[in-house]
């Protein structure tokens, strides 16, 4: 296993093709494992194991994220097929972006007003 | 070891859950004996091979192999857990004390799993050998008339397919990963192919558990099909072992090896400290 990100350097600049490139053959591949606790839930990342092919990965992942009985399903991806985005012009970009968020609608009053009408009309 | 002071059954719910009820005087006395007997050698054989893979534990070749193999390790003392506590109910005994409580010389494990932990390649190719062995046996008890064992060996049967997979698969990985790791594999087949056979050793009583329709027939009429899969898998690798499975004997004993003699102290170590402590 290897930490989340761990011992990875971090992608520079956005250039993604450098992510995902720890599985040259000679060492092991990782794998990224998500797994669901129940059914309807939603997959939510697991961790990481090192394995040298699918069949292994997938067992690795049974018995790291699932012997205790913990996962009803799990999903086990190459991490060299996870397009890798933390580019701070895309996802931080500098101005100012304050009116793309949900903020700015004062709702307090309007919800505590709402609710004053609601129980002077209820049971 | 699950105790009470008092000495009434010593039986936890949790393994009493995994053996379904069944009256022990369906089956006459000689019978359930044979049955008895049936038992303790499979789960001897998955007791004996749990522990000595779990001594990789903390020393596998790579971390993710280290939990898996322990994981299996313990599912197979699980199987075996669950087949004392069958025997335990056919014998009205303990299924701590048939666990832990015999002498070494008592155990019916068979000369495939009487081997030490050795090197990978040797754990990986005796582990595989048996676990083929074992799905055999086991689809061969998934049809007993006895339904009580059909019923926990569908069970078992459902974690075992699973590891024979991941042993498959680490058997490619010797055939394909140089030389070393294929020189040590060949050496670990050619020492246990004579021993191969040996889960299916004849049992004394094997008559009367087909004659009561617990078994469908001689076990050792089970050995030409492990025969014949694991050499053509092996003929796939281009890791043929040398010569021939010496037959089905191999669960008579004593004298007790030097290895099973070790890994016999060692399991047995701490309920030896205090054999009426409660856990």
């Amino acid at each position: 296993m290897t930490g989340s990100r761990g011992s990875q350097a971090p992608p520079l600049e956005g250039r993604h093709e450098d992510a995902g490139r720890l599985g040259d053959g000679a060492q092991p591949d990782i794998w990224e494992v998500f797994r669901q606790e129940k059914d309807g839930d939603p997959l939510r990342h697991a961790g990481n194991v090192k394995a040298p092919d699918a069949d292994l990965a997938t067992h690795y992942a049974r018995e790291l994220f699932g012997r205790r009985q913990e996962s009803v399903r799990l999903w086990v991806v190459p991490r060299s097929a996870i397009r890798d985005l933390s580019d701070p012009d895309l996802l931080q970009p500098p101005l100012d972006r304050s009116f793309k968020k949900p903020g700015g609608y004062v709702m307090r009053d309007k919800l505590a007003a709402a609710r004053r009408r609601t129980e002077g009309q209820g049971s | 070891m699950i105790g009470s002071p008092d000495g009434r059954p010593r039986t936890r719910q949790t393994i009493a859950r995994d053996v379904p009820e069944f009256d022990v005087h369906d089956l006459d006395q000689p019978t359930r004996a044979a049955l008895a007997e049936l038992l303790v050698t499979i789960a001897d054989d998955e007791f004996v091979l749990g522990f000595w893979d779990s001594e990789w534990t903390g020393i596998a070749p790579m971390l993710e192999e280290d939990v898996a193999f322990s994981s299996l390790a313990q599912d197979e003392i699980g199987h075996a857990r669950v087949l004392y506590e069958m025997i335990a109910r056919l014998t009205g005994g303990d299924a701590d004390d048939i666990a832990f409580g015999r002498p070494a010389e008592a155990y019916r494990h068979c000369r495939l799993v009487d081997h030490p932990r050795t090197d990978w390649a040797f754990s990986v190719c005796r582990r595989w050998l048996y676990d083929l062995a074992d799905s055999i046996r086991l689809s061969a008890l998934a049809r007993s008339s006895f339904r009580p064992l059909a019923d926990v060996v569908a069970k078992i049967r459902r974690e075992e397919t699973y590891h024979l997979m991941h042993m498959d698969a680490w058997m490619r990985r010797l055939a394909s990963s140089g030389l070393d790791s294929r020189v040590r594999a060949k050496e670990a087949l050619d020492t246990l192919w004579v021993d191969a056979s040996t889960p299916f050793a004849r049992l004394p009583d094997e008559a009367l558990l087909i004659a009561a329709g617990i078994l469908e027939g001689p076990l050792d009429g089970l050995a030409d099909r492990h025969r014949d899969m694991a050499t053509d898998f092996l003929r796939e690798l281009d890791l043929q072992p040398l010569g021939a499975p010496s037959g089905t004997g191999g669960r008579q004993r004593p004298p007790v090896s030097t290895s099973f003699a070790w890994l016999w102290n060692e399991f047995t170590m701490v309920r030896r400290q205090d054999e009426t402590a409660t856990w």
